[in-house]
């Protein structure tokens, strides 16, 4: 029997630690394994019995341990209250797994449950006998596309990579993940190191590099142990180092970690901060595959890519490309945050709906409120409303719409959430998190964002939109990189689909999510009141007047539209208008 | 070297293999507006003004940092790369805070650059000052002494304590210039065979003739009065111009070639239309002589007289005797404080100054007033002429109407109101009416009128009849201060050069960054001062002669004022690529109103400071500093909006102070980096 602690980053922050700890004091040796992508069901244990059967508990919580502990002992228990329910198993065994495979499954810091599962074969295989455009024609006929957010063709950069001849290349991993609400590729790390470290092999075996770096942010301290655990073993393992699997060929790989800075996930900023140098893009051409990181040809990729890269190798390119649509092959993981039940990552095939992911796996959303928008893509992407949920998941269709698919957030929005109010947020995001080298790009999102704050303020005047409108093209007409070509997506995007409730906010000062406090006004409805004076007792700045038993009134004047009246009044009493 | 062929805005050009588009742009002599750039330099690629349009590519790209190829097709000025250089511009300018121009400068309506010559004569090089002055003000010991000072009014030192004493400044320096025996006059230009006649001698027509010389142009004055200087002679007291000061400039400007004749009277004593046959081009500038009557009843009578018309005959040495007799002059204006003090010199039994407003409202200077009443002129306020009463056809009393303040009007000042049935009598022998003055234009009545009686223009100073130009008080809006007819006549002599030359006109700096949300609180570090005192001879002593009100300057006192200056504008105006390209471009940054503005200055080391309200993050300095100077005294810091130039964090401390190479404020392409 073997006890599996799920110990991801989100599992720990649920209370898996606690757990660990419970089951090693009680006796027991358990492993760990990964993030299987239901956060909201951590912590989460498995129970793989001798008999081969298994058994998974989620939410487990101190008592929950307990019930376990006892369960395993055979002694009475009530561990039913934490065993999975069938719905959520369903959903966990709906996915097709391809980056995610191994997450969840096997222990990240034991090279031998990656080699049980097939693991380093790929790379063996191809040393062994296949050449470096063998690979890259591979790669080329999976249709795998660049996971990160641009969607470039991987095996397009592989091959300029390779083309251009020099004495030195690189093999960079991009693990600089910064969207926010986006965070498949810690998880990937996190759980599934190994399918990293040979996918980087892979990739540095086709272009004639045996250097690899992984540039992580700092903000990953489990993914950067994790991955660290792992390389040891694959060079005691013989998997990195010198004359590899006894051929000429040599590989090893390093990690920096990075210092937060959204943009230095920008390929050319990526490589000035490898370099010791700000982290700001540059003009591209040159591009990387011809002077990248120290003047050399580099090649990088994204985390979630190049874990696709071992299955692909391993299962043949038709595998993958036979999964998906048209133009978009394969699987995408997609991190689902904001108001849905289901918060975690999925991985589905291309192909799929948007309805698909939020009311299948995703579990429709929070507290039973209608779903209002999606924002695809973090702040250079953009919002999707809920007409068009059946937009189906491929990088042309998802376009279409003004988003985009990034590199795989999902931030899901019901219907109290204001749009204006949301451009705002991810504008804010990429005005803070422009490197401030082009202009257009550090003051013009500066100037957006000041128009955003005023009309959310209540002070937006006739011709915002307008400027707003023509701020964006400017940006995106003059900006060197994709951080500023992108920034206005959210703004445009909320404009096409959402343009009444900027109106509402600018012309009639209403902001109909009932979200933008200056907005808000607040009052009591005679009728419905009682007096019990219980709103007057949450309010914080005393702004609400009447006798007790009578009816109370809203002092508009001292009300800071906090909302915690409306809360507080059991007979819903209080309109926010 | 290998060559490479591309277009460029339809020419044809020949490049060196692997230069930039830019280089390539260069070579052909076509300009591609550029910040960021420096051929000392790696290519960088962050202002974005360079970006322009490559045939067959989507995007814009930025000509610095594209290696031009073979075949290219370039746009630079397509309407798209140009919406994009101005979305830059815009967007620059709308983080940039500062004057362009100091206040002193641009209240001044012929742009004299104050703050320079106030600057160089702090450090007491005053022929520097009189270079600077006279760049604009061809009679500046007169100019220092008359004008009413808008600069002054305009000084931002009064958020400290008080105005820089610029007028003051300006007439020491010029009386210097004259102690020196030789008076400066700029150099001639080469002769360009073009004949221009100047119809008047004031400050209008000698400065028109002082700047077409600089352009080489021949030019001859003629004018109606018996000696040059038009209202500056005939219109201003002798205790406030003193002649010799006055015959001195004009001495100065005859000099440069100009020549003079007096006495003849353009109109009458010869028709415009000879003039017209025999010159290139005509000025018109004879000012406007004809005194505004009241539109009283007894206007009329006997001892009623003009307040232009009075100090004219005394100029002149017609002088009335005023002995014994009591003398009312009716007007709130500089003319009327000049009659009445003139009045009292004059010996007159008392002289009243009626006025419909309070001494607030008055439009003449504070210190007119205040030396007025040192000198015993009686002012009554809140009074309005309603009659001249006479006696046997001489005046003998004036009826009053009483007056009170009312709403205000359109330029902010109350409104007198009549206060009904409220009459006051008051005994004179004189009345001098100085109310306004009007343009006489007999004889010139071929010249178009405006519905002022003033002579028509177009912006160009150009009348009805062509290669007629007028300036001054006689055109457009009428009278006003001697400096703006001597502004009028730079103008002027730029248009008609350009006329001559069959041109246009060079119209710079449209567009100027300034600043106007300042506060006293902005100033409250600067350390208080004191305004220069200028000495002056007592009222009761002075109001008995003709000779100057005020005594001699000393060279510390005036140093002394001068160092007090703020130095609102910007250092390096001149040289500023970012001010040149918005002047190019149809830039409107006032679109982002309420904008946050990031305002800091700090050392960069011991002489030299950044200001980062006008710093546009090109990074020239910090590049400057490492790549080429090899050192990393400057860095950058700060991500997004707060992005800026800073000394360099990990600077080694051996680098914290640089090597004052100055290399990085010489690349500065705005004023960001300035000496301290």
């Amino acid at each position: 029997m073997r006890i599996v602690v799920g110990r991801g980053s989100c599992g720990n922050a649920a209370g898996a630690s606690d757990v660990f700890a419970a089951f090693v004091a009680a006796g027991f040796a358990p492993a760990i394994t990964g993030c299987v992508g239901a956060c909201y069901l951590e912590p989460i244990v498995d129970i793989y019995y001798d008999s081969g059967a298994k058994k998974r508990f989620v939410r487990v919580d101190e008592k929950g341990t307990d019930e376990i502990i006892k369960h395993l002992k055979g002694e009475e228990n009530h561990v039913v209250d934490y065993t999975i329910g069938d719905n959520d198993a369903k959903i966990l065994l709906e996915q097709k797994r391809v980056a995610l495979v191994n997450c969840g499954v096997i222990n990240p810091e034991d090279i031998n449950e990656y080699i049980a599962k097939n693991g380093y074969e790929a790379i063996k295989a191809i040393v062994a006998g296949r050449t470096p455009e063998e690979v890259i024609e591979e790669v080329k006929v999976s249709g795998l596309a660049g996971r990160g957010g641009a969607g470039f063709p991987t095996w397009f950069k592989w091959n300029a990579a390779r083309q251009n001849a020099a004495d030195k290349k690189y093999i960079i991993c991009n693990a600089d993940e910064g969207d926010p609400g986006a965070f498949m590729d810690r998880a990937i790390i996190e759980g599934d190191p190994h399918a990293i470290i040979e996918g980087m092999m892979i990739a540095g075996f086709a272009i004639g590099s045996d250097e690899g770096i992984v540039y992580v942010r700092a903000e990953y301290p489990l993914a950067i142990t994790r991955l660290e655990i792992a390389l040891e073993q694959a060079r005691s393992g013989g998997y990195l180092g010198k004359n590899l699997f006894g051929t000429d060929w040599s590989f090893d790989i390093r990690i920096k970690a990075g210092a937060g800075a959204f943009v230095c996930g920008e390929e050319t900023a990526l490589i000035a901060s490898l370099e010791g140098e700000r982290g700001m893009p540059r003009l591209k051409p040159p591009f990387p595959a011809q002077k990248g990181y120290k003047g050399k040809p580099s090649n990088i990729n994204n985390v979630e890519t190049l874990a696709n890269v071992p299955w692909i190798l391993r299962n043949g390119g038709c595998a993958f490309a036979a999964m998906g649509t048209e133009n978009s092959k394969g699987t995408k993981v997609f991190a689902l945050a904001g108001k849905i039940n289901n918060g975690g990552l999925v991985e589905v095939p291309m192909g799929a709906t948007l309805n698909d992911v939020i009311f299948g796996l995703g579990g429709g959303i929070k507290d039973g409120k209608a779903f209002k928008a999606v924002q695809m893509g973090g702040p250079s992407g953009g919002c999707i409303p809920a007409e068009l949920g059946d937009t189906i998941i491929d990088y042309k269709s998802l376009a279409e719409t003004g988003a985009i698919m990034g590199s795989g957030g999902m931030v899901v929005m019901d219907e109290h959430t204001c749009m204006v109010g949301l451009a705002k947020f991810f504008l804010e995001f990429t005005c803070k998190e422009s490197c401030g080298k082009c202009t257009h790009c550090r003051i013009g999102t500066k100037r957006m964002l000041e128009i955003l704050e005023r009309i959310t303020n209540g002070e937006g005047r006739d011709g915002d939109i307008e400027l707003l409108e023509e701020l964006s093209g400017a940006i995106k007409e003059g900006s060197l990189c994709a951080l500023g070509q992108t920034a206005p997506n959210p703004v445009l995007t909320t404009l096409k689909y959402f343009r009444n409730e900027y109106i509402d906010h600018i012309k009639h000062k209403k902001c109909t999510a009932k979200s933008c406090r200056p907005l808000l006004t607040f009052s009591i409805k005679e009728d419905m009141c009682t007096g019990c004076n219980l709103c007057g007792k949450h309010c914080p700045v005393s702004g609400i007047k009447g006798d007790l038993w009578h009816v109370h009134s809203v002092e508009n004047s001292s009300c800071i539209a906090c909302g915690k009246c409306t809360h507080s009044c059991p007979f819903g009493a209080i309109v926010v208008e | 070297m290998d060559k490479i062929v591309l277009h460029i805005n339809g020419i044809k050009v020949e490049a060196a293999a692997g230069c930039t588009i830019l280089e390539a742009a260069q070579a052909a002599g076509v300009d591609i507006p550029n910040l960021c750039h420096s051929e000392l330099l790696k290519s960088y690629a962050s202002c974005g003004i360079c970006a322009v349009e490559i045939e067959g590519n989507p995007r814009l790209m930025r000509a610095c940092a594209i290696q031009a190829a073979d075949g290219m097709v370039i746009n630079t000025n397509s309407p798209r790369a140009i919406a994009n250089r101005k979305a830059a511009l815009d967007l620059m300018l709308s983080d940039h805070r500062g004057d362009c121009l100091p206040p002193c400068q641009l209240a001044c309506p012929a742009q004299t650059a104050c703050q320079q010559y106030v600057n160089v004569a702090a450090e007491g090089d005053f022929d520097g000052a009189i270079r600077i002055i006279k760049d604009k003000i061809p009679v500046p010991a007169s100019i220092g002494r008359v004008c009413p000072r808008p600069c002054e009014d305009a000084c931002r030192r009064h958020m400290v304590d008080e105005p820089i004493s610029i007028g003051t400044i300006k007439e020491f320096v010029a009386d210097a210039d004259m102690a020196n025996g030789t008076v400066y006059v700029p150099a001639v230009g080469e002769p360009t065979g073009k004949k221009i006649a100047i119809v008047g001698g004031g400050p209008g027509g000698l400065s028109a003739a002082y700047f077409l010389r600089t352009m080489g142009h021949s030019a001859e004055i003629f004018d109606a009065m018996p000696a040059m200087g038009g209202m500056l002679r005939y219109g201003i007291p002798e205790y406030r111009l003193p002649r010799n000061v006055l015959d001195k400039e004009i001495d100065a400007i005859a000099g440069m070639g100009v020549t003079m004749h007096n006495n003849i009277k353009i109109g009458v004593d010869k028709d415009l239309a000879t003039l017209k046959n025999d010159f290139d081009v005509v000025v018109v500038a004879v000012g406007a002589w004809k005194a505004a009557a009241l539109g009283c009843v007894g206007e009329d009578s006997e001892g009623v007289f003009g307040g232009i018309d009075f100090l004219r005959d005394v100029s002149i040495g017609n002088a009335p005797n005023f002995s014994g007799k009591k003398i009312a002059v009716v007007g709130g204006g500089n003319t009327a404080m000049d009659a009445a003090r003139t009045a009292v010199r004059l010996g007159a039994d008392a002289v009243y100054n009626i006025y419909r407003r309070t001494r607030e409202e008055m439009p003449a200077q504070a210190i007119e007033i205040a030396e007025a009443i040192e000198e015993g002129v009686d002012f009554r306020y809140l009074v309005n002429p309603v009659e001249i009463i006479a006696k046997d056809g001489k005046v003998s009393a004036l009826d009053l109407q009483k007056m009170e303040l009312g709403e205000p009007d359109e330029q902010g000042r109350r409104r007198p109101v009549a206060v009904a049935g409220a009459r006051e009598i008051l005994p004179v022998d004189i009345v001098i009416v100085a109310i306004g003055q009007n343009a006489a234009l007999a004889g010139l009545d071929v010249l178009a009128q405006n519905r002022w009686g003033n002579i028509e223009i177009n912006g160009k100073f150009q009348t009805n009849i062509p290669a007629v130009f007028a300036i001054g008080d006689v055109a457009a809006n009428g009278a006003g201060i001697a400096i703006e007819a001597i502004a009028d006549a730079e103008a002027a002599a730029k248009e008609i050069d350009a006329f001559l030359r069959g041109t246009n006109a060079v119209v710079k700096h449209k567009f100027l960054v300034r600043e106007d949300k300042l506060t006293a609180e902005d100033f409250a570090d600067v350390e208080r001062g004191v305004r220069m005192k200028i000495p002056h001879r007592d009222g009761a002593v002075r109001n008995k002669d003709f000779a100057p009100v005020n005594l001699p300057l000393t060279e510390e006192a005036v140093q002394a004022d001068a160092a007090r200056c703020l130095k609102c504008g910007c250092d390096a105006f001149d040289k500023c690529k970012l001010i040149k390209y918005a002047n190019m471009h149809d830039v409107a940054p006032d679109k982002f109103e309420d904008t946050a503005m990031p305002t800091n200055t700090q050392p960069i080391n011991s002489h030299i400071v950044l200001n980062t309200d006008k710093c546009i993050l090109c990074g020239l300095c910090v590049r400057i500093c490492e790549e080429v100077v090899g050192e990393t005294a400057l860095g950058l810091m700060n991500r997004g909006f707060d992005a800026a130039v800073s000394l360099a964090v990990l600077a080694p401390p051996a680098s914290a102070d640089c090597a004052n190479c100055e290399k990085c404020l010489k690349n500065c392409p705005t004023g960001a980096l300035s000496v301290k």
